[in-house]
């Protein structure tokens, strides 16, 4: 059978398809018309994503500045200009597919799990290039504080970007949350590269990269969790 | 077929809040709407209550269109939200509450009116939801790749995907509807 066959059929069955009562159709406008006013639209994507940007560097540069650069003190030329770039490129990426997500039909990019697994995958490549620190000295304790201090940063670029972005409305909120903690993830670990002064290889790519699939988790399981509120309270 | 740019017009209108660009687009785009719910196997009285259901989301978060982007995608964005949401919604309370077993993905209810709905339904039936929904918004509706894909959230290397799977899937199917065609106009 032929694909123009195919398209006869189903064209013929789409023809053939109830048609919509007009009783339905007044009801809709009848439900609409006292409810009608002016809006204001959303504003540009790349204002949306440029805003989103700023807002995850400025959080990350307050919060190194706060605790002390001593990390970028003690990168020389080269490696900062292989890491910052790296994470600013992530930054974008995350913030314009975070931006896409809270306002329907806009164009996909990247699935928000690859962007996760992408986003760990090319900081792992750029820290192994980076860091040539073998030695591994209080593993745990000094990780967790990296860790949470990463984390403790996420949170407010969540925050400020669901702020930022709450006159939009995700289609998918599980996967609107996961991107938007890979943002906030991606913010903690840019605070953790201006502070820590810990070079250790292990101590950062287990550690610092940590914070983005932690973050993206919890953004997704945020997400749901409120989902699933909203659908008992709707009941 | 309006063309995009009219829709756009009246898209912009209706944020000003024009009534009349709401009556004109509400009259423009339901029957579309209604079909891709109908075709999704709803029956024609969940067609209806999906179909209202999703006017009073679009009415509610109209201001996230941007006029510049393409229209369609978006309004079956949020038709295909409300339609996932209020399956997902049903199987979960009634699987809370324990009153009927709860199907594994979404249910495929009987088509209520024999013929006609039937028949868009009965054909796209064997086929898995997510290649449903890309045959109806390509085919039926005449939606470009690239506006399934934004209306989807999903790529179009992914939407050429499932309609090249939902065609296989078709072309079996009419294959076999035709054999017992003959079979039984043989036997007769």
């Amino acid at each position: 059978m032929k694909e123009r066959e195919i398209d006869e059929v189903l064209a013929q069955a789409a023809k053939d398809a109830p048609a919509v009562s007009r009783a339905v159709l007044e009801s809709i406008a009848g439900s609409i018309k006292p409810l009608l006013r002016p809006v204001r639209p959303m504003p540009p994507a790349w204002l949306l994503t440029v805003s989103l940007i700023l807002v995850a560097a400025a959080v990350a540069l307050a919060g190194a500045a706060h605790a002390g650069l001593y990390g970028i003190e003690r990168l020389t030329v080269f490696e900062r200009i292989l890491i910052f770039p790296a994470l600013v490129l992530l930054l974008w990426a995350a913030a314009a597919e975070f931006a896409a997500s809270m306002v329907p039909g806009s164009k996909r990019r990247v699935h928000p799990g690859v962007l996760l697994v992408l986003s760990c995958l090319v900081l792992v490549g750029v820290f192994a290039i980076v860091f040539r620190d073998y030695h591994t000295t209080h593993f745990v304790s000094a990780g967790i504080a990296c860790l949470v201090g990463g984390l403790a940063h996420a949170v407010p670029v969540a925050l400020l970007s669901w702020l930022l972005l709450r006159r939009g409305f995700a289609l998918n909120p599980v996967a609107a949350g996961a991107v938007a903690g890979t943002l906030a993830g991606l913010a903690g670990v840019t605070m953790l590269e201006l502070h820590c002064p810990n070079f250790q290889v292990l101590h950062v790519l287990v550690w610092h990269i940590a914070v983005v699939p932690v973050a993206g988790a919890a953004g997704a399981l945020l997400a749901w969790a409120l989902q699933l509120r909203a659908d008992f309270r709707v009941r | 077929m309006p063309p995009d740019g009219n829709l756009e017009t009246l898209m912009a209108a209706y944020q000003g809040g024009d009534f009349g660009a709401a009556t004109v687009l509400i009259e423009q785009l339901s029957p579309k709407l209604h079909r891709f719910f109908v075709g999704q196997l709803a029956s024609r009285k969940d067609a209806d209550d999906l179909l209202q259901e999703t006017w009073l989301l679009i009415h509610k978060v109209r201001h996230t269109y941007r006029v510049g982007e393409p229209v369609m995608p978006w309004f079956y964005g949020i038709a295909r939200h409300v339609r996932v949401n209020h399956y997902r919604k049903t199987s979960r309370v009634a699987l809370h509450e324990e009153q009927v077993e709860a199907p594994s993905e979404l249910p495929a209810p009987t088509p209520e009116i024999p013929g006609t709905t039937a028949e868009m339904a009965d054909l796209l039936a064997p086929l898995p939801e997510s290649q449903r929904e890309v045959i109806l918004m390509l085919k039926v509706e005449g939606m470009s790749m690239e506006e399934v894909a934004r209306a989807t959230s999903s790529t179009v290397g992914s939407v050429k995907q499932k309609a090249h799977r939902g065609y296989e899937g078709l072309r079996e199917r009419m294959a076999a509807m035709r054999l017992s065609q003959r079979r039984r106009g043989g036997l007769s």
